[in-house]
């Protein structure tokens, strides 16, 4: 067996322990963890660029690849890690809007969505990899559940963070000769998100007291 | 193959599970403590005590029915019956080969434990019922994820038949590292470890009864039954170690022909990829801890979802 | 390079206020570069009326009709907001520090805004959309307040999340052009390539991108941030949030609208219009029931960005040069309606109605420009809002979509309703005697008075090269 021919197959388990990572940071209940998991996620797309860029060989996505392993398990982590006190990553969710099972089951539902709608994608031009826009259309929306079931802030960006990693591993499938500079801007500007979320979420902590953003709903439209 | 050689390796399949698996239960006792920096009981353990509680009298409660008398023969036999569908030693059919297919053997197996969980409420003592009503709710839990194991296997393999299952997964080679192949074998670990009563499910080694879940299930019975209640679940782990090693991981070292050279050869190797399975559990059980009774809910919905992810996954792949 | 220099003078006076102890000149010089930004944008326009279009670099970086109009009118906006922050901002009597921050926040902001307008890429495009939403979450934050961080909070998660669908969107519309046919990756080409696309993937990308930049121009029902947003700002960075960025992100939809159209069975214009709808009516009834001077000019721009959605489906010429029309009367309506409640802010120390009564008589001349101000942006003759509504209105009738017509003259009146019975009770009536009183900066009313002019102005007689503008802006965003 020549060693391109497990390519398919490997980038495929990629995948799929890509989405198993989204499903865990919509239930693993302490900060720290969900931003291990983050990291790992991370680490997966840059993988599956890396992959991808081998065969065919393909200098752009060896590109794409670098720079997400630059930027996203290096360095927003690290931001994160620095700007935001540490206090809030012991922090243990105990108040998620969901119990852990519904939002697993959720989790599952909208993986199924997405992956109906990622299939349709796949097959409507020939692609060298249809799994990745099937996984990536699932785990965004994965991703977005995440958004809604954490209550604390940093698990909240993560999820935000997620969708992209999402979005970049339909990308790299869909669009892998997409504007280097265009790929680099938004590479770059990943860590910018995560300095602003730290600051703002810094500023949150010594404001509120906590960072529970969920808890914050002081603004509303009330009738008099 | 002529009808005595397949009888007689099935018989050997047999005597293979029975004879060895109170060892690979000291194997793993032993490396529970090894691996925490202690010496450990010796390997041979489960056999002295087998000895011993064959050796002693018995009695059962008062209130007690057929059900009790019943129930050590029924957690017996359940893993010897699905030994006879699964590849053991041989990647080649055998005698009963066709009987029955995976889901045939988790029921088989749940027949074992259903006498069990009438068993220990049969007693009447507090403890018992306790963990039967346990022991129900983590099977509840756990049925779910095997169902939609054996979902994702079929839409691999076409079929539940171990024999068939087996041959999928290097057919070509690639198809090894493919998600589906890769979560199945995750689940399944993740369902072992349940079934089994394990660390993060459940603590065997623990003595605080209020805490049990398998074990207090036990705790009313002595002497003979006792022993084959031990033997019966030392079985059943090496079972569900077999269909993971051989029918889910890969047939690798399994013999091909039925030449006693061959054979010879597959005994070996299969025991060292069991004992490599019992140290992956060993090491998984020492470095987390049990989780309480309500999370284990948690713990089985997420290997569920990596089961179906793994269905997906193969629906996708076909 | 005029191009790059209008981007690049806000940028060169952000790296300014990084420097130490530039507190003092700071406010200055921010608003000197973007007065300077305003008058190469002048220029660009010019140009452009000149030329039919200046490109800096061939299909990434330039500036048709239509984008000029739009830089034209984040940098009058702008503009005026820099100034009118050095009033206001002093007011708040931040730390050096802070304000040097802000300043520097403030001019990065404009600069992205500048950069949607200026880039042709839909690639670069995105960035700086996303960029606009990363530099304006601290300048929402900026009082520090709890309900300022949770306005902030809340407009930096959706509009990231809508961001994160957009991304995807657009990586689906390179795909689809990529497997379709040669032409560059830019608004024209798109267009171009248009009837070789694959219908499956261009319904795909127009429905991750309507909802993504949705989510940042406050349609229905991606809105719920917005009025948050759009109050707790200081206003200067309300008056822009409200008037300029929903509208610079829209534009980048409005762009590729000529695309979507060019597909058949994707009915673009029909989503367009249910959009449109069901903001311009959830905003209209929002604001008759709200309680606070500030939300209600946030739900306003909910209103006129349901309007503009409606009259771009239309499709037709008369319908895209309301489109082009409402966003320039928009951008310089509302800016100085959010000048107007600031001020209101300052003297009064609450923009709540239920503690608003009286304050003619307190600030008679920025209570003038408030009062002018709400009703044209409620859509009252002869101010410039009316005449793009009115353009609306005939040219949905006379594209045959009369119900398009009834909505909008039917809710816009129900908005005006609202709107003026409560700035009237903010206004008129016996001033309440236990609410703290400050006075107002006359610097920020002095702009505020100087930025009412062109409202009155453009509702009463068009500059021919603004006609022309105008006119060429809309043919374009037809046929890129």
């Amino acid at each position: 067996m020549p060693a391109h021919a497990y390519v398919p197959e490997i980038n495929a388990l990629l995948c799929g322990l890509f989405v198993l990572s989204a499903f865990g940071m919509v239930i693993v209940r302490q900060v720290a963890a969900c931003l291990s998991l983050f990291i790992v996620q991370s680490a997966l797309l840059a993988a599956s660029a890396f992959l991808l860029g081998s065969d065919p060989f393909s200098w752009h996505l060896f590109a794409v690849g670098c720079v997400t392993v630059i930027s996203k398990p290096i360095l927003i982590p690290w931001v994160l890690r620095r700007l935001v006190p540490r206090e809030v990553y012991a922090v243990r969710e105990i108040s998620q809007a969901l119990d852990a099972p519904a939002a697993l089951l959720l989790a599952l539902g909208l993986a199924l969505v997405g992956v109906s709608l990622g299939a349709r994608l796949a097959h409507a031009e020939p692609l060298q990899a249809p799994q990745n826009v099937v996984v990536g259309f699932a785990s965004l929306l994965v991703g977005a559940l995440v958004l809604a079931v954490r209550r604390e802030a940093v698990p909240q960006v993560l999820g935000i963070l997620a969708m992209e990693n999402a979005a970049f591993l339909a990308g790299i499938a869909i669009a892998p000769d997409f504007p280097l500079i265009a790929e680099l801007a938004i590479a770059f500007d990943v860590p910018l998100l995560a300095f602003i979320v730290a600051v703002l979420t810094r500023a949150v902590y010594r404001r509120v007291g906590s960072t529970a953003v969920a808890e914050l709903t002081m603004l509303r439209e009330h009738t008099p | 193959m002529s009808i005595a050689t397949a009888l007689g390796l099935n018989l050997l399949q047999l005597a293979f599970v029975a004879g060895l698996a109170p060892l690979f239960r000291g194997i793993a006792a032993r490396w529970r403590e090894n691996i925490q920096f202690k010496r450990g009981p010796s390997i041979w353990q489960p056999y002295r005590d087998l000895r011993k509680f064959f050796a002693k009298e018995y009695r059962y409660a008062e209130s007690a029915t057929w059900v009790s008398r019943f129930a050590p023969y029924a957690v017996c036999l359940s893993p010897l019956l699905v030994t006879l569908l699964i590849p053991v030693l041989t990647d080649f059919p055998l005698f009963g080969a066709f009987a029955g297919d995976m889901l045939a053997a988790g029921f088989i197996l749940g027949i074992g434990s259903f006498f069990l969980t009438l068993a220990a409420v049969d007693g009447g003592v507090p403890y018992g019922a306790m963990g039967a009503s346990r022991t129900r709710m983590v099977g509840f839990l756990a049925e779910p994820v095997l169902i939609v194991i054996l979902f994702a296997v079929s839409f691999v393999a076409n079929s539940t038949i171990p024999y068939v299952v087996q041959q999928q997964w290097l057919s070509p080679p690639t198809h090894f590292f493919s998600p589906a192949h890769v979560l199945i074998l995750f689940a399944f670990f993740m369902l072992i470890i349940a079934e089994t009563g394990r660390l993060p499910v459940d603590n065997p080694s623990g003595h605080f009864e209020l805490a049990m879940i398998d074990e207090s299930k036990v705790l009313d019975f002595s002497g003979a039954p006792y022993a084959l209640l031990l033997w019966g679940s030392a079985m059943k782990t090496t079972v569900l170690c077999v269909i993971f090693t051989n029918v889910l991981f890969a047939p690798w070292g399994l013999a091909s022909t039925p030449s006693a050279g061959a054979v010879c050869a597959a005994i070996l190797i299969v025991f060292l990829k069991i004992a490599i399975l019992l140290a992956l559990l060993v090491i998984v059980e020492t470095s987390v801890s049990k989780l309480r009774l309500f999370r284990i809910a948690e713990y089985l919905g997420a290997a569920f979802v990596v089961a179906v992810t793994a269905m997906i996954a193969a629906v996708l792949a076909s | 390079m005029i191009l790059f220099a209008a981007v690049a003078a806000p940028i060169v006076a952000a790296l300014w206020c990084a420097l130490p102890r530039s507190e003092r000149a700071a406010p200055y010089v921010v608003a000197s570069a973007l007065t300077a930004s305003l008058g190469l944008a002048m220029w660009i326009a010019a140009q452009t009326l000149a030329r039919g279009s200046v490109v800096a670099i061939a299909d990434w970086v330039r500036v048709d009709a239509f984008s000029a109009l739009i830089l034209l009118g984040i940098a009058t906006v702008t503009c005026s907001a820099a100034w009118y922050s050095v009033g206001y901002i002093a007011h708040l009597r931040p730390t050096p520090r802070r304000l040097r921050v802000y300043y520097a926040n403030f001019a990065l902001f404009v600069a992205s805004m500048l950069a949607i307008a200026v880039c042709v890429e839909p690639g670069l495009a995105w960035i700086a959309v996303e960029l606009t939403t990363l530099l304006s979450v601290l300048l929402v934050s900026f009082t520090d307040t709890r309900e300022a961080l949770e306005a902030a909070w809340k407009y930096m998660i959706i509009t990231l999340l809508g961001a994160t669908v957009a991304v995807l969107g657009v990586l689906v519309l390179f795909w689809a052009q990529h497997a379709a046919g040669g032409a560059p990756f830019t608004y024209a080409g798109l267009a171009h390539d248009a009837p070789h696309m694959n219908p499956t993937l261009v319904a795909a990308a127009f429905g991750l991108l309507l909802i993504g930049f949705g989510a940042k121009i406050g349609l229905f029902p991606m809105h719920t941030w917005l009025p948050d947003a759009h109050s707790q700002a200081p206003a200067p960075v309300c008056a822009m949030l409200s008037g300029v960025e929903t509208t610079a992100v829209f534009y980048v939809l409005l762009r590729l609208l000529a695309l979507f159209q060019a597909v058949p069975r994707l009915h673009a214009d029909s989503w367009f219009a249910a959009f449109g709808a069901a903001s311009l009516i959830a905003a209209a009834l929002l604001i008759v029931q709200t309680h606070d001077l500030k939300r209600l000019f946030a739900f306003s721009t909910v209103e006129h960005m349901g309007i503009i959605a409606l009259a771009a489906s239309l499709g037709t010429f008369s319908g895209n040069l309301g489109v082009v029309w409402q966003i320039l009367a928009h951008a310089i309506t509302k800016s100085v309606c959010f000048y107007a409640a600031g001020i209101v802010t300052l003297v009064a120390g609450t923009t709540e109605f239920a503690k608003l009564r009286g304050l003619q008589q307190r600030i008679p001349l920025a209570g003038s420009v408030l009062l002018a101000a709400s009703l044209a942006i409620a859509g009252a003759p002869p101010f410039a809002v009316f005449l793009s509504e009115l353009a609306i209105v005939i040219a949905a009738v006379s594209a045959g979509k009369v119900w398009i017509a009834c909505v909008v003259v039917l809710f816009v009146g129900i908005a005006f309703a609202g709107t003026i019975a409560k700035i009237g009770g903010v206004l008129f009536g016996r001033e309440r005697s236990d609410v703290h009183a400050n006075d107002a900066p006359p610097l920020c009313t002095a702009v505020c008075v100087a930025a009412a002019v062109p409202i009155l102005v453009l509702g009463l007689w068009i500059p021919t090269g603004l006609g022309m503008l105008i006119a060429r802006a809309a043919s374009v965003m037809a046929a890129p």
